[in-house]
C-alpha cells in the first residue's frame, strides 16, 4: 500500500479539494485571457493579469483600508495610514507628471460636489459594516470570504441605485473639476501634492511613533509592490486603477437581463456608460481587472488552503454585510469611487477630491463604527 | 448553514464564469479596453460629465 493511500481520507480530502479549486480557477483564468487576447490583446491580457497580481498582493499581505482606518479611530493605531500615503506618494510621483514623462496617461480629478461629500460619508460608513472597501470586498470574496459573499451581490446592487441617482446628484452644487496647483507646471504640481501628502503621511508616521507604534517592514514592502502594480496600471490603461465603476456595470447588465431597462436612465445614457453597457463586459477595464483581482487572490486562498478554513459569520453580521454592501455601493457612485479610484488615484492625481472624499469617508467611517455592534461586530 | 463558505463560492464563481462568458458571447466585441471616463464631456472615473457651478 502507497503512503498517501495508507492516510485517512479525512486528511487527504482537503489538500486535493483545494487542487482541484486552485486548477479550476486556473482554468478560468486560462479561458478569460484567451478571449480577451482574442479581441483587445496584449492591453487586455495585461491588465488582467495586473488584476490577479494585485489580487494575490493584497490578500498577501492583508493589505486593506477598512481595518486600518477603524484601528486607527478606535484604537489610535496609525501606522497603517502612515504605509497609505506612502502608497499614494509613491504612486503621485508618476501619476501628475505622466505628460512631462512621456506617458500617454493622465490621473483622475474629479469634481468637487455635493454628492462626494454624501457619497464619501455613506461609503465610509458601509466600508466600516461590511468590514472591507471595494478591494477589500473583492480580495476577501476572491479568498472564500462567507461575509463578501453577501457584502458583493449587495455592492454591485447599490451601484446601480447610485448610478440612477448620481444625474439627479450632480445638480445638488458643484465646483468643477480642481487640481491642486492646478496652474503650476507638472513638476512644481508634483513637489506641491507630494509636499501634502508628505505632511500627512510623516505626521501619521511621527504620531505613531510617539504612540510607541511601528511601521512594519513588511506592510512597507507591501506598499512598494502595490505601487510598481499600480504604475503599471497606469501606463497600461491610461489611468489610475479604479473598482467600482465594474460592479455598476455588472449589476447593470444584469438588471437589463431581468428586464429592466436601464438603458434608458440617464447615468446610461452618458457616452462612456453606455459603450460599456453595449459590450462585452472584458472590454471594460475595471470589470478585467476586478475578474482577475477575484482569480489571483482565489488562486493564493486555494493554494494556501485558505477555502476550506473559511466560516459563515453570523446572521446579524451578514445583514451588516448587505447593509454595507448597498451603502457601499451608492456612495462610490455618489462620491466618484471608493478607496481605490477616489482616495489613492485621486490624492495621487493631484485632485482635491480625493483629499475631500478622504477626510468625509474616515467621518462615515466612525459614525459606521458606532453602529458595528447592532450588528454584533465589535467596535 | 447547510452548505459550507467553501461549496457556494465554487457555485457563484463558475457562475459568474458562465454569466461572463455568455455576456462576452452576445455583446459586441471592442478591438481595445476601455473606461468610460475616455468617452464625451467625461469629468469623472465613472464617465460623468463636467458640472460646473451647478445647483438646482
Amino acid at each position: 500500500m502507497s503512503k498517501a493511500a495508507s492516510m485517512p481520507s479525512a486528511v487527504r480530502r482537503p489538500l486535493s479539494f483545494e487542487r482541484g479549486s486552485l486548477a479550476l480557477f486556473a482554468s478560468l483564468a486560462v479561458l478569460i485571457a484567451g478571449l480577451v487576447s482574442l479581441d483587445t490583446g496584449l492591453t487586455g491580457v495585461g491588465l488582467f493579469i495586473l488584476g490577479g497580481l494585485l489580487g494575490a498582493m493584497f490578500l498577501l499581505f492583508q493589505y486593506g483600508f477598512a481595518s486600518v482606518w477603524r484601528h486607527a479611530l478606535v484604537r489610535g493605531e496609525v501606522m497603517g495610514l502612515a504605509a497609505h500615503f506612502l502608497l499614494i506618494g509613491l504612486c503621485a510621483i508618476v501619476f501628475i507628471p505622466a505628460s512631462s514623462l512621456g506617458l500617454s496617461a493622465a490621473g483622475t480629478v474629479a469634481p468637487v460636489t455635493i454628492s462626494l461629500f454624501v457619497g464619501a460619508f455613506i461609503f465610509g460608513l458601509g466600508m466600516q459594516l461590511a468590514n472591507g472597501c471595494g478591494s477589500g470586498v473583492l480580495y476577501s470574496f476572491g479568498s472564500g470570504s462567507g461575509r463578501m459573499m453577501v457584502a458583493l451581490p449587495f455592492f454591485i446592487i447599490g451601484s446601480v441605485l447610485g448610478s440612477f441617482l448620481l444625474p439627479s446628484a450632480l445638480g445638488w452644487g458643484s465646483a468643477g473639476p480642481v487640481a491642486i496647483a492646478g496652474g503650476l507646471s507638472d513638476g512644481l504640481r508634483t513637489i506641491v501634492n507630494l509636499a501634502f501628502i508628505s505632511v500627512a503621511g510623516f505626521g501619521f508616521y511621527l504620531l505613531g511613533r510617539h504612540r510607541g507604534q511601528q511601521l512594519s517592514k513588511r506592510l512597507v514592502l507591501a506598499c512598494l509592490i502595490i505601487a510598481a502594480l499600480c504604475w503599471a496600471v497606469f501606463v497600461l490603461s491610461g489611468h489610475p486603477w479604479g473598482v467600482t465603476f465594474g460592479f455598476t456595470l455588472w449589476g447593470a447588465k444584469l438588471a437589463q437581463d431581468i428586464g429592466i431597462p436601464v438603458e434608458n436612465f440617464t447615468f446610461w445614457q452618458w457616452p462612456g456608460p453606455a459603450r460599456a453597457l453595449s459590450h462585452s463586459l472584458l472590454s471594460d477595464i475595471s470589470s478585467l481587472m476586478n475578474i482577475g483581482m477575484v482569480l489571483g487572490a482565489a488562486m493564493v486562498a486555494a493554494g494556501s488552503g485558505q477555502l476550506s478554513r473559511q466560516n459563515w459569520p453570523s446572521g446579524q453580521q451578514l445583514v451588516a454585510a448587505a447593509v454595507g454592501g448597498v451603502l457601499m455601493g451608492i456612495g462610490a457612485r455618489l462620491s466618484f469611487g471608493c478607496n481605490i479610484g477616489a482616495f489613492l488615484g485621486g490624492i495621487a492625481s493631484g485632485s482635491l477630491h480625493g483629499w475631500i472624499w478622504f477626510v468625509v469617508a474616515m467621518t462615515g467611517s466612525w459614525a459606521g463604527i458606532q453602529i458595528r455592534p447592532r450588528f454584533g461586530l465589535e467596535k | 448553514m447547510i452548505l459550507s463558505p467553501k461549496k457556494i463560492y465554487l457555485m457563484l464563481i463558475v457562475l459568474g464564469a458562465i454569466l461572463m462568458t455568455f455576456d462576452h458571447l452576445t455583446s459586441n466585441a471592442l478591438t481595445d479596453v476601455v473606461s468610460p471616463s475616455g468617452l464625451g464631456n467625461a469629468c469623472a472615473p465613472c464617465g460623468a460629465p463636467c458640472v460646473d457651478n451647478q445647483s438646482k
